[in-house]
């Protein structure tokens, strides 16, 4: 057996270490590599940013603690400008088993920005339908979420003063894992109340996202745990993203190692082959 | 104290389904089972906190809208297929949740994927400005004159490779195989994307797991991973090889 051939047979528990560490260790000690901001994560950072203050931005929490890593961060970043901006917020999910988690973030960025619920945020929870509930909300949102997450009749609640359908809100963004999703939204919401879209999702939904993008359908796009890190930068206070980006380097890097190695070892090997085929 | 006892759950979990690395072993079935027990017994909760008792019980009984009994009735037909001599009453749940789903998707799919995608895709190849006729031919720019070329030879290229009434032989060969760089590219960009999600996650839990060291949580890390590492050559020492026998390790 050749050289090529052994590393080929490599057991895979070594290439697990290899790359748990390559990641471990940007963690533990980072450098701080640059991170530029694409134009997708612009597009939603700019357009939030042009909303005058008391604009109506609805944020829907569309993924469940499986994507926690990739979304929640987004999450809090697009929070943390939207609250600063002195938007309303309106925070739901269309995923049920993402509601304490959607829960816990609009609360935890409301309290860190002095932000009182009610008035200036409400969060609506889940209600079941997908599509049945974005058609309602477009035609009467008291009647989709009579009461918010608390209990509270949502008609009574300052934060929805003048907001009657999905026509009132000024920008939706969907923070998405699957689907129901960004498509969900543009489908049964913007392409009938005319509301503008942004997106936020992880970075296996995002290449099947792009053609929405280029064609305007959405007008930005946030792409996993790199584009939460660039709105972080954008937003001027780093967090977990950007802790993150030194670890996500390196690990490509390993892998593109890997995967170049991996390439080299095989037609070694199959050239070995050959050639012990012609001896015979 | 929750946090404190949040921390040891979340690593010890995270440890334990890491351990499936090694080789599947009780630990990693322990944290599995826990957590699709607690999905599905959080998703049932939910449901039926919010559809039982606020979007049912409420509005009926303590505000009196008697007529949410009509989407009551239909939902409760589906439950007649537990009933083999009433099986039939559900087909009209079916019927009426795809006859309302389909008439809701259709007109609105065909519109968002079909339409505005064909029009996104039939794009000017010049463009008209009060010059004349201009070639932009950035390919960094989404919207460039070259892109718009890229992008309706990409298009008909695939759509020439998914033909199969034509044998693919000649003209229409060169174009089959231009489809496949092209859906090769596709994939590659998706499976980029796929390992950069992956690793995220990793980047996640390693990122609690190194929060979790710290002494102000009691270092659930670093207690509980010697904890499983020693768990786990006790179970392959003794337990593990009679049970489960060798993995293949490649």
């Amino acid at each position: 057996m050749t050289f090529a051939d052994r590393m080929l047979r490599l057991d895979r528990r070594i290439i697990f270490l290899l790359v748990g560490l390559c990641t471990l260790i940007p963690l533990l000690y980072p450098v701080g590599l640059a991170i530029n901001i694409s134009s997708e994560v612009r597009g939603v950072y700019d357009y939030i940013d042009s909303l005058p203050e008391g604009s109506v931005f609805l944020l829907s929490l569309d993924f469940d603690p499986a994507s926690k890593p990739e979304l929640y961060p987004q999450a809090i970043a697009l929070l943390r400008h939207a609250f600063r901006k002195n938007l309303r917020v309106l925070g739901m999910t269309l995923w049920v088993s993402g509601t304490g988690m959607a829960e816990q973030v609009i609360g935890q960025v409301a309290s860190e920005m002095g932000k009182v619920n009610g008035k200036d945020y409400v969060f609506f929870g889940w209600s079941p339908g997908v599509s049945a509930i974005i058609i309602s909300m477009g035609q009467d949102l008291y009647k989709a979420f009579p009461s918010d997450y608390y209990g509270r009749p949502t008609n009574t609640l300052a934060v929805l003063q003048g907001v009657k359908t999905l026509r009132d809100v000024n920008y939706v963004v969907s923070l998405a894992a699957g689907t129901a999703g960004i498509e969900t939204w543009y489908v049964f919401g913007k392409d009938k109340y005319r509301f503008e879209l942004g997106g936020g999702c992880t970075g296996v939904i995002a290449p099947g996202l792009y053609p929405l993008l280029r064609s305007g359908q959405i007008n930005g796009l946030i792409g996993g745990l790199r584009g939460a890190a660039e709105y972080e930068v954008l937003v001027g206070k780093k967090g977990r993203a950007v802790a993150g980006m030194d670890a996500q380097s390196v690990t490509h890097f390993t892998i593109i190692i890997l995967v170049g190695l991996c390439n080299v070892f095989y037609f070694l090997s199959r050239s070995a082959q050959r050639r012990s085929e012609q001896h015979r | 104290m929750s946090i404190v006892l949040g921390a040891w759950v979340a690593t010890g979990l995270t440890l334990f389904i890491f351990t499936f690395l090694y080789r599947d072993n009780p630990f990693f079935k322990l944290a599995e089972h826990l957590y699709v027990g607690i999905s599905v017994g959080y998703t049932l909760v939910k449901a039926v906190d919010t559809v039982g008792v606020r979007l049912l019980y409420v509005p009926m009984i303590e505000e009196g809208d008697w007529s949410l009994l009509i989407p009551l009735g239909i939902g409760l037909l589906m439950l007649a297929r537990y009933v083999p001599r009433a099986a039939w009453l559900s087909r009209w749940a079916f019927a009426f949740i795809v006859g309302v789903g389909s008439g809701l998707a259709i007109p609105r799919v065909i519109s968002s994927y079909v339409l505005k995608q064909i029009e996104d895709t039939v794009r000017p190849l010049v463009s008209m400005t009060p010059d004349g006729l201009t070639f932009t031919a950035s390919l960094l720019n989404p919207a460039s004159n070259l892109n718009a070329i890229v992008l309706l030879i990409g298009v008909i290229a695939v759509l020439f490779y998914f033909f199969f009434s034509v044998e693919h032989t000649g003209p229409v060969r060169v174009a089959a195989r231009t489809g496949i760089v092209f859906l090769m590219i596709s994939f590659g960009a998706a499976f980029g994307y796929t390992v950069m999600a992956r690793m995220s996650l990793l980047i996640g839990r390693l990122t609690d797991l190194i929060e979790f060291a710290d002494p102000q949580y009691g270092s659930p890390s670093l207690v509980l991973l010697a904890a499983t590492v020693i768990g786990l050559i006790v179970w392959s020492r003794w337990g593990g090889r009679a049970r489960t026998g060798p993995t293949d390790s490649r």
